[in-house]
C-alpha cells in the first residue's frame, strides 16, 4: 500500500524551501542515505524552481503542487504547474554538459538543473494533461 | 545582512551567513559580489562554511563571479560542505573552482 503526501505552494522562489524541508522530513522515514536525501532535495528544488521561473515566468499567485507517494520499494515525486509546458527539445536533451576551463563563454549555459535531475533520478517523465504539466521523478528505495 | 566581507591580506573574504544559497537569494548575492568586483576587489574568497544547500542557480552566481574576474584576479571558494561539494562534483564545476578546506588555506593561495 502506498502513502501519499500532497503539498501546494504559491509560485514564489522563497517558498521552494518549504516543500524542500517537508520532503526531507518524509525522506528521513525511508532507507535513503544522507547523501541520497541531499540529492533528492536538490532535484526537487530544481524542478519546483523551474516551474516558478519558466512555467509562470516568475509571477507570483499561481499554484505549484508537489505530490510525494511511496511504497516499500519506490518513491515518486511529482511537481505540477498550470503554466507554460517545458518544450520537447529541452526535455529530450540528454547531452552531458562539458565544462571546459578554457571556454568561459559556455560556463553559464542554462538547463543545468534538468541535467542534474536526469543524472540523479532513476526515472524521469513529463506529461501535460489539459492545462496541468507534471514532472515526475522516481527513486528506488533499498529494502 | 546575509553577506559580509572583510580583508585578509590581498584577499576579500565574503562570508555567506545563510544555510541555503538558492534561487531565492542568488540575485541578491550576485549583486553583492559584482558590487565588490566593481569597487576594485580582485581577489575574492567565498567562505561557504554556513551553506548546507546550494542549487544550480546559486552555483551559477559563483560561476558568474568567476567569469567576471576571469583573467583579472582570483575567485576561489573555501569550506564547502558535503552537499555543496557533491553539487560541484555532479556538475564538473570542480574543474573551474579551487575548493579550499579553509579560508586560511585560500588566502595563502595554496
Amino acid at each position: 500500500m502506498s502513502q501519499v503526501l500532497k503539498l501546494e505552494i504559491d509560485s514564489q522562489l522563497s517558498n521552494t524551501r518549504l516543500v524542500a524541508m517537508a520532503v526531507r522530513g518524509v525522506c528521513a522515514m525511508t532507507t535513503l542515505s544522507p547523501v541520497e536525501i541531499n540529492r533528492l532535495e536538490l532535484c526537487l528544488v530544481e524542478i519546483v524552481n523551474n516551474a516558478i521561473e519558466h512555467a509562470y515566468d516568475n509571477e507570483a499567485g499561481h499554484p505549484v503542487e508537489v505530490c510525494v507517494s511511496m511504497n516499500k520499494t519506490t518513491m515518486n515525486i511529482s511537481v505540477s504547474d498550470w503554466g507554460q509546458s517545458i518544450p520537447d527539445d529541452v526535455m529530450q536533451n540528454k547531452t552531458e554538459m562539458v565544462v571546459d576551463p578554457e571556454q568561459p563563454e559556455v560556463w553559464l549555459c542554462s538547463g543545468r538543473g534538468l541535467h542534474i535531475v536526469n543524472k540523479l533520478m532513476d526515472q524521469v517523465t513529463y506529461e501535460s494533461n489539459q492545462d496541468k504539466n507534471s514532472f515526475i521523478m522516481k527513486k528506488e528505495l533499498r529494502h | 545582512m546575509a553577506f559580509e566581507n572583510h580583508e585578509e591580506g590581498h584577499f576579500t573574504v565574503v562570508r555567506i551567513d545563510e544555510s541555503r544559497l538558492d534561487a531565492s537569494v542568488a540575485e541578491v548575492f550576485k549583486t553583492y559580489v559584482f558590487d565588490l568586483i566593481e569597487e576594485g576587489r580582485s581577489n575574492i574568497v567565498v567562505d561557504l562554511a554556513e551553506v548546507r544547500f546550494m542549487d544550480s542557480t546559486g552555483l551559477s552566481v559563483l560561476v558568474a563571479g568567476l567569469k567576471k574576474l576571469s583573467g583579472n584576479g582570483s575567485f576561489s571558494l573555501a569550506c564547502a560542505q558535503p552537499a555543496v561539494r557533491d553539487l560541484f562534483d555532479l556538475t564538473s564545476m570542480d574543474k573551474l573552482f579551487k575548493l579550499h578546506g579553509s579560508v586560511a588555506e585560500a588566502v595563502k593561495g595554496s
